[in-house]
């Protein structure tokens, strides 16, 4: 092993009471080197992270064999709180990480543990407010800000200590498409100012792939699948990780499609844009799409004029029956709170909404839910059982079918464990789950499909595409909007700007721009081709 | 000088020690002058609204006025009472009357010291001035302003719930025992949650090196100065005055004639 | 005191004392209600629900301190709040906390029975009547009146902090939440054998 190994793991074991989480993980880590964690949802990453830390085993039940080493000096050996001066995570779920009211005091919070003498406190924390673009927060209650400024927030807690580790947890989970690459693009400026050792957990990997040296995979019985760089990693082992269901790259996925149909001459699966295109025979018929012969069916729930809480104005809107919409925007700009009033959650302040041709405010509750489902933004609203079974189980005529349909979702194992101790992942699929098994005329969902591994998002995505009824989801991925949206809604700070086909949308740039959005992986191949060709032609 | 900027740990013990010494008296004008004194004070030094300061109020001018009255209807009787009244088993003396409008000024002059600290002052600030001048352990102190920022959390959190009860069908309680056992079903989830985000906040504040170690530099920095002092004198000083008044008019009553 | 206690118990304590002094501000309003129906009395009926902090962190946690802290943290964030009491609020939870935790240090804190839960209850009734005795003045009122308000005070820790403390407790294990304290510890083993 290399003499620069800065964080060793030998025979790395962990294991709830009842079920072994991963066995007999040996790895090491470089110092500043930048790692990719890769996983199916519920291998064990996020656990794994928190053992690197030393917080687990202590926090919780479980019991973890095996040696960490940090520098050469095993973990037992450091003092409360001196490792964790060095290793500085970010953690999966924004909402609980934080103790203070407002966000400068915060960022403060950290810098006092360490003793930073207090003249030097206003000038660093101003500082990092500025890598992650929070300045114009500094005196907010941390309580007002977005999901997105929330994930922003505990990012720059972090960076604001400069530890020689830093491990994100799904740090661009609730991000929208820009606001994750930029994201990216800063900690990849900061890395360049000031080395430091990164791991990366991640299902989305497209913006990462330039950052990234070396990729560890776990499979889902929690042992180490591959190690090893990111070429070797998607240019060998992609069809392998692509049936464990772990996320490949967008390119590498492309590259694997167009293999199997015999139309990519390279040697190793491509890893950039250029890459797939000089290797591919015929780019122009690959990148072809058949188009969805739409044919306009009536309506089952219509929106006029809506005017609601925050800032939503002037709504109009359509929903068709056993049509797929999907709604997109920046964070904040008033998708969640769209939801909510389409499904009677919240009041207007102004307009009506028909649900199949009736006021929804002469629906009686019961007959109105019946009829129409809603997946909240974040799982844990969802639950109100005490076990994953009981959850699925509740309101089905025949609770005897709520096995299969926790099969389907992967989640038999865990029928008898309480909701709120699933991964996160694991309880997207269970919130998203609890609405699909009932037969409803229109399914709301808010975001079903975050945190998910290839798979299961998948999975989800078929069993919607399949649904009868009408679907509308809200979602940052804009791959899902063009393979499976037969019309899309673009809210920009609460006002429609945009209704129609996905593909009119990826042809309208100022609409993209506006609401932060990014052309689907296709369209920016189309992009690349046209510059490529210009390129060739003069 | 502004009761606003008074050092939190400061004002609030010269409220606890001003209620401490009232205690000790069993007669209306005590209370009285000292009622004045702190509404004096309250709106020359605070510059409250008068609006948000009587809303305050109102309720302990209700809580004074049943005083009066349970005081009045159940005297503790002693030799030479002068009864004004008697039917049943009820007796209104001069004395007991007297004495439940003294216990009703009491409620009253309380509230107006509470009400004084409660518009005053920030709640992190009083947090933070525990921790600084009170030696408050910091273990302790953070862990009540994680839990402080939970407050706005669990308010959602219940409207969330009650939505995901609509949602999944649950009907709406309409008998008592329906909303009992509807109660049930919400706290005990509501708490659940709480407990593992809790946990979960717990973990963070360790990642981000927190120990509980006592020696900590603050960000903030509450102080405290030689006119809070001058203030802490000024309000013990005027609620012995207004015994001292109460004296001169010849009202004055301890404690230990009622023992 | 605290040196023994890990930070996630603090955090777990403070987040009961705060739901908990939410629940304490809005029985003040039921509170004024019976007062105003049944006079001073009527506070002593549901007085017990004011310590049921006590009861549950104690229950739930198992450490020395446990119900002295959380009834004076749910008091300081009562105060934090706002709702016009003040400061002196912290110094009556402290008192209520102390009566509960003088029960379960009789048993060198290793009985949580029903039988210590009701009795600790009783203990923040005894210690809280006793400041209330002082402060409010019951002095000034007929010993029979007064006997009578202690006695429902009793009653009422015992049933409002200790029973209904208990079963809240119990609930709250059941749904896996406090796996990792003594108490979920306790429920599981119960469950599995
Ligand atoms: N407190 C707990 N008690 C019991 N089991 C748990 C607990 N926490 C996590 N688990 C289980 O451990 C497994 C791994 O969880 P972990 O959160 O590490 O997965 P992950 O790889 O991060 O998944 P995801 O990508 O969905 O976030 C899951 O199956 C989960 O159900
Ligand atoms: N309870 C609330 N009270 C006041 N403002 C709110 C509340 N909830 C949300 N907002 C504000 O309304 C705006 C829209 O919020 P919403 O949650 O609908 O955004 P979103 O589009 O779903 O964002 P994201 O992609 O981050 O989920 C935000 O600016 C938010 O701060
Ligand atoms: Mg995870
Ligand atoms: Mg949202």
């Amino acid at each position: 092993m290399s003499l620069y190994d800065q964080i060793k793991a030998e025979q790395l074991a962990f294991s709830y009471e009842d079920s072994n989480i991963f066995t007999e993980l040996t790895f090491s880590i470089e110092k500043n080197q930048s790692v990719l964690l890769l996983g199916p949802s519920g291998s064990g990453k996020s656990t794994l992270a928190y053992c690197l830390n030393k917080l687990y085993p202590e926090a919780v039940d479980g019991e973890l064999k095996g040696s960490i080493t940090f520098e050469g000096r095993n973990l037992d050996d450091f003092k409360p709180g001196e490792l964790n001066q060095k290793i500085g995570i970010v953690f999966q779920d924004p909402e609980s990480q934080f103790c203070m009211l407002t966000v400068e005091e915060e960022v403060a919070f950290g810098l006092e543990n360490f003793h930073v003498p207090r003249a030097e406190m206003e000038a660093k924390i101003d500082r990092a407010l500025e890598w992650v673009g929070l300045q114009a927060e500094k005196k907010t209650t941390i309580h007002t800000l977005s999901g997105g400024q929330k994930q922003k927030l505990a990012l720059a807690c972090v960076l604001v200590l400069q530890p020689e580790v830093i491990i994100l947890d799904e740090p661009t989970a609730n991000l929208d498409p820009l606001s994750s690459s930029d994201l990216v693009k800063t900690i990849a400026r900061l890395k360049k100012e000031r080395p430091f050792t990164l791991i990366v957990i991640e299902h989305k990997l497209d913006d990462w792939v330039e950052l990234i040296d070396r990729c560890l995979v776990l499979d889902s019985s929690g042992t180490i699948l591959f190690d090893g760089t990111l070429v070797q990693c998607f240019g060998e082992f992609a069809p392998y990780l692509q049936k464990e269901g772990i996320w490949l790259p967008k390119v590498v996925e492309a590259g694997i499609t167009a293999k199997n149909a015999g139309m990519y001459k390279g040697e190793r699966l491509p890893l950039r844009n250029h890459e797939l295109l000089s290797g591919l025979e015929d780019s122009v018929a690959f990148l072809k799409k058949e188009n969805k012969t739409i044919s306009k069916k009536e309506p089952i729930l219509e929106v006029s004029d809506l005017h609601a809480r925050g800032h939503l104005k002037n709504i109009n809107l359509l929903i068709h029956k056993g049509e797929l919409t999907a709604l997109v925007g920046a964070n904040g700009s008033g998708k969640t709170t769209l939801s909510k009033c389409l499904a009677g959650l919240l009041p207007l302040m102004q307009g009506e909404i028909h649900f199949l041709d009736v006021p929804l405010s002469k629906w009686k509750e019961k007959d109105l839910f019946q009829r129409l489902g809603y997946v909240f933004q974040n799982p844990e609203h969802q639950f109100i059982t005490d076990s994953v079974y009981e959850e699925i189980a509740f309101g089905l005529e025949h609770r005897a079918t709520a096995l299969d349909n926790l099969e389907k979702i992967g989640l038999e194992k865990h029928a008898n464990a309480h909701p709120y101790s699933l991964s996160q992942g694991q309880k997207r699929r269970l919130s998203v789950a609890t609405m699909l098994v009932h037969e409803q005329e229109l399914l709301i969902l808010d975001e079903p499909t975050f945190g998910q591994d290839a798979n299961t998002a998948r999975e989800i995505m078929e069993i919607l595409d399949e649904k009868s009824g009408a679907v509308f989801m809200i979602t940052h991925d804009m791959e899902l909007v063009d393979q499976y949206a037969d019309t899309v809604h673009v809210l920009d700070e609460g006002e429609i700007i945009f209704s129609g086909a996905p593909e009119s949308l990826w042809d309208n740039h100022e609409v993209v721009n506006r609401a932060r959005l990014k052309l689907p992986f296709r369209k920016q191949l189309q992009k690349d081709l046209v510059r490529r060709e210009s390129h060739v032609t003069t | 000088m502004s009761l606003h900027e008074v050092n939190p740990s400061v004002k609030a013990f010269a409220v606890v020690i001003s209620i401490l010494i009232l205690s000790v008296f069993f007669d209306p004008i005590t209370p009285l002058v000292t009622i004045l004194w702190v509404v004096t004070v309250t709106f020359i030094f605070g510059r409250v609204s008068f609006k948000k300061w009587l809303l305050l109020f109102a309720p302990f001018l209700f809580i004074a006025i049943i005083y009066v009255w349970s005081t009045m209807l159940f005297p503790r009787l002693q030799a030479g009472d002068s009864v004004i009244w008697e039917w049943g088993f009820l007796t209104l003396t001069a004395e007991g009357f007297q004495r439940g409008v003294s216990l009703g000024l009491r409620v009253l002059s309380f509230a107006t010291l509470s009400i004084m600290f409660t518009l005053t002052t920030k709640p992190t600030d009083f947090l933070l001035s525990l921790m600084q001048q009170c030696k408050l352990p910091p273990k302790l102190a953070y862990g009540i302003m994680a839990g402080y920022r939970f407050l706005p959390l669990i308010k959602e959190e219940f409207q969330t719930l009650q939505n995901a009860h609509r949602v999944r069908g649950v009907a709406r309680a309409r008998t008592i025992p329906e909303k009992v056992q509807q109660l049930k079903r919400y706290v005990i989830p509501l708490l659940a949650g709480a407990i593992r985000k809790a946990e979960r906040t717990a973990l963070a504040m360790e990642s981000k090196g927190f120990t509980g170690e006592k020696n900590r530099i603050f960000y903030r920095e509450i102080t405290v100065s030689r006119i809070d002092w001058l203030f802490f004198i000024l309000m013990i000083s005027a609620v012995i005055l207004s015994a001292f008044i109460s004296w001169k008019l010849g009202y004055l009553q301890y404690y230990n004639r009622e023992l | 005191m605290l040196a023994k206690w890990k930070l996630r118990e603090v955090i777990v304590l403070s987040v009961l004392a705060v739901v908990f002094a939410v629940v304490y501000l809005l029985f003040v309003q039921l509170g004024n209600v019976l007062f105003g129906l049944f006079g001073l009395i009527g506070y002593d009926i549901i007085f017990g629900i004011w310590f049921i902090v006590s009861i549950i962190a104690a229950y739930i946690i198992r450490k020395p301190g446990a119900a002295f802290l959380s009834e004076t943290v749910a008091a300081t964030v009562e105060v934090m709040l706002g709702n016009a009491v003040g400061p002196q609020l912290i110094l009556s939870g402290m008192i209520q906390g102390l009566g509960a935790e003088a029960v379960f240090a009789a048993t060198k804190w290793k009985n949580y029975s029903t039988w210590v839960l009701m009795a600790a209850g009783m203990g923040s009734s005894v210690f809280s009547f006793a400041w209330g005795f002082y402060v409010s003045g019951f002095a000034a009122l007929s010993p029979g009146y007064v006997t009578a308000m202690f006695f429902v005070r009793l009653v009422s820790g015992a049933l409002l902090a200790g029973l209904l403390g208990k079963y809240l407790s119990e609930g709250l294990a059941r749904t896996g939440a406090l796996n990792s304290f003594p108490l979920g510890k306790e429920h599981k083993r119960n469950v599995t054998v």
